[in-house]
């Protein structure tokens, strides 16, 4: 497993928000059901002294960290405010920050990553559904049911795409080492090159799934970067060229990032690259 | 979302970046009034949200006698798909130099990506592919509120003292306008000096509300419509209906379409946990599709609950067929309430996406 295991003590920043108070419990329990340690404390301004689902709420991560110890944090803040927070967790030093909002401004994005990895702290996301890890942690909103424990590793930009992957896997008998959602917005913290480099030092993981699709060009640089055994899918064989499919950072510009090129790449890196979702399973099993 | 040129124009304008002497017209008797501000040749400029709008008959240069009916005869047609409901009238330039001058968020880097060239008025791809040496490029740090000298000099060369400037107010503009991309091209001298010819300004989508602009340019009718209900969608040309949840499934969903021999009528996805409203909003609307002969619902609950999900379906009352894949969170109980009624159930998104296109041949 990558980035975080049972070990790690996590904050919640906009805990006393729908999304916060929806999720902490599922990230609980599934904390309790492994035996880790999982929700520490929610940090919401203003708020502090409430309980969320029995999570004590903090005024500030630094006032949560005074009572708590935590390795990382994960920021469900609506948009106009959560890269203040993601900011606040890289200055008091938290390592890992999980960022799931949505719609958050590009510019905001910019300073608050680059701010952070100043600081030394990675960011996952945003816009991104997080991170689990079979059977030790999850920090944020895949759904654990779908997962079980294993020797392959996903990376996705997607959420439900990647669920989709996951459930397929496990139903055909292959675990999951450790899944990461790194986000649909065009500017995102821990790249797929990042990821791959954690997968790369992590014994368990013996393949990767590799889950992109159209804008940019994250999905060569990364596999260009690694020598782990990779499968990849890419969405968007089909989507039109200027129009957002759904994701801020899905989109073809100016002629780049079409799904076919991206596609057309891998495949000359000797990469196996998947028609479909469904032909992920039988592909990775070669490599296990 | 891409603002008209003269809309970018005028930030520029605002921001200390010359621009020519221009008006927007939106009918040829607003230009008679106004044809003293241009000199004798004027340039009439189509404002439709497309590149390439020169080749496509979008930009004409006429004299002054002709210029009303030549903005009358371009006013009747569309350039690329887009009617023609606004003219800039600009004086035309005396041009001595072209040169390109943008400022894009860079994925890779994560980080502002500033581009100049010493060739303007061209596709600057083009440019790259042909002389990659002649295309300069920095990245500025985000935490940075202006271009630092010595990037400048990188970047600009010998023409640092003229262009820096403009370098920076565009900088400033790309920062305060939450620009994804702000672009003059060409930036052209003239005997009256340097002059932004040409300007592109792409808003990130957002932050369209901190920037108090509308959303639903450049979008169908129902495209807006489907906004309206809070969905990601897109229209697509095919006969195929295709709602999901995510826009990763719901983009794998209409690719599955396609290598199944199908075609895709529309992109929607309804989002993370949609309820039964949401749901039978999603289904009338893509039923509502003059194209649609057979729908496919791509469900994989998470947090989205099955039983919620069926019972939109139902409710939505359409007469099209529906295959649906529904799986997660309460997925036997919604299978329960679709039974018997002339839905047709999958497991997997593979068998859905096949007896769909299967129903369609």
């Amino acid at each position: 497993m990558i980035y975080a295991d049972r070990s790690t003590g996590v904050i919640v920043t906009g805990a006393t928000g729908n999304q916060g108070k929806f999720h902490i419990p599922f990230m609980n329990a599934y904390a309790r059901q492994v035996g880790g340690k999982g929700i520490v404390a929610g940090v919401t301004p203003g708020k502090g002294g409430q309980e969320v689902s029995g999570v004590p709420v903090y005024n500030s991560i630094r006032e949560a960290l005074r009572e708590h110890d935590a390795g990382a944090a994960v920021v469900f803040v609506p948009a106009g405010a959560a890269m203040d927070s993601v900011m606040e967790c890289a200055y008091a030093g938290i390592g890992l920050i999980v960022t799931i909002t949505e719609q958050i401004p590009v510019h905001d994005t910019m300073k608050a990553i680059e701010y952070a990895r100043l600081q030394g702290s990675a960011v996952i996301g945003p816009n991104c559904p997080g991170l689990l890890s079979p059977g030790e942690c999850k920090l944020g909103i895949i759904p654990a049911q779908l997962a079980t424990r294993g020797n392959v590793g996903v990376v996705s930009r997607s959420g439900t795409l990647t669920y989709e992957v996951i459930h397929e896997l496990t139903r055909a008998g292959i675990g999951q080492s450790t899944v990461v959602g790194i986000g649909g917005d065009p500017v995102i913290g821990q790249t797929f090159t990042d990821v791959l480099g954690q997968f790369e030092g992590d014994p368990e993981t013996k393949a990767v799934v590799l889950i992109g699709e159209v804008g940019g060009s994250l999905e060569e640089e990364g596999a260009a970067s690694t020598d782990l055994p990779l499968v990849a899918y890419v969405a968007g064989v089909t989507a039109p060229p200027e129009k957002r499919m759904g994701h801020a950072g899905a989109i073809i510009e100016g002629g780049e990032g079409d799904a076919r090129s991206k596609i057309r790449r891998l495949d000359g890196m000797g990469i196996a690259v998947a028609e479909r979702p469904g032909e992920i399973p039988d592909l990775i099993r070669g490599y296990l | 979302m891409r603002l008209a040129e003269y809309e970018a124009k005028e930030i520029l304008k605002t921001y200390g970046i010359p621009v020519p002497a221009g008006a927007v017209i939106r009918s040829p008797g607003e230009l008679g009034p106004r044809l003293g501000e241009f000199g004798d040749e004027i340039v009439l400029k189509a404002q439709v949200p497309v590149g390439g709008r020169g080749k496509a008959g979008g930009i004409i240069v006429t004299g002054k006698g002709e210029a009303v009916s030549r903005a009358a005869a371009l006013f009747g047609k569309e350039i690329r798909g887009f009617p023609v409901r606004e003219i800039l009238a600009e004086e035309r330039l005396a041009i001595g130099k072209e040169y390109y001058l943008s400022i894009a968020v860079d994925r890779s880097s994560r980080q502002p990506l500033v581009l100049f060239a010493e060739a303007g008025g061209v596709e600057i791809e083009a440019v790259a592919r042909e002389r990659p040496e002649a295309v300069r490029r920095i990245i500025v740090s985000p935490l940075l509120a202006e271009i630092p000298p010595f990037a400048l000099r990188d970047l600009l060369g010998d023409l640092a003292k003229d262009l820096a400037p403009v370098a920076n107010r565009l900088y400033r503009i790309f920062r305060e306008k939450d620009a994804i991309l702000a672009e003059i091209n060409p930036l052209v001298t003239t005997p009256k000096g340097i002059c932004a010819a040409d300007a592109k300004i792409i808003v990130d989508e957002s932050a369209l509300a901190r920037q108090k602009l509308g959303k639903g340019r450049a979008k169908t009718d129902r495209e807006q419509q489907a906004e309206a209900h809070g969905f990601s969608y897109v229209d697509l040309d095919g006969d195929i209906g295709v709602i999901g949840n995510g826009a990763g499934l719901t983009m794998a969903t209409i690719d599955l379409i396609a290598l199944y021999g199908g075609k895709a009528a529309n992109f929607l996805d309804v989002g993370g946990g949609a309820d039964r409203e949401r749901v039978k909003h999603a289904v009338q609307l893509v039923a509502g599709l003059p194209s649609v002969k057979v729908i496919v619902l791509n469900i994989l609950g998470g947090i989205t609950r099955c039983d919620e999900v069926a019972k939109g379906i139902l409710e939505a009352g359409i007469a099209q067929k529906v295959m649906v894949r529904l799986a997660g969170v309460n997925e036997d109980e919604g299978r329960a309430l679709l039974a018997g009624k002339g839905y047709t159930m999958f497991e997997t998104m593979d068998e859905a996406v096949l007896a769909a296109a299967g129903a369609i041949r």
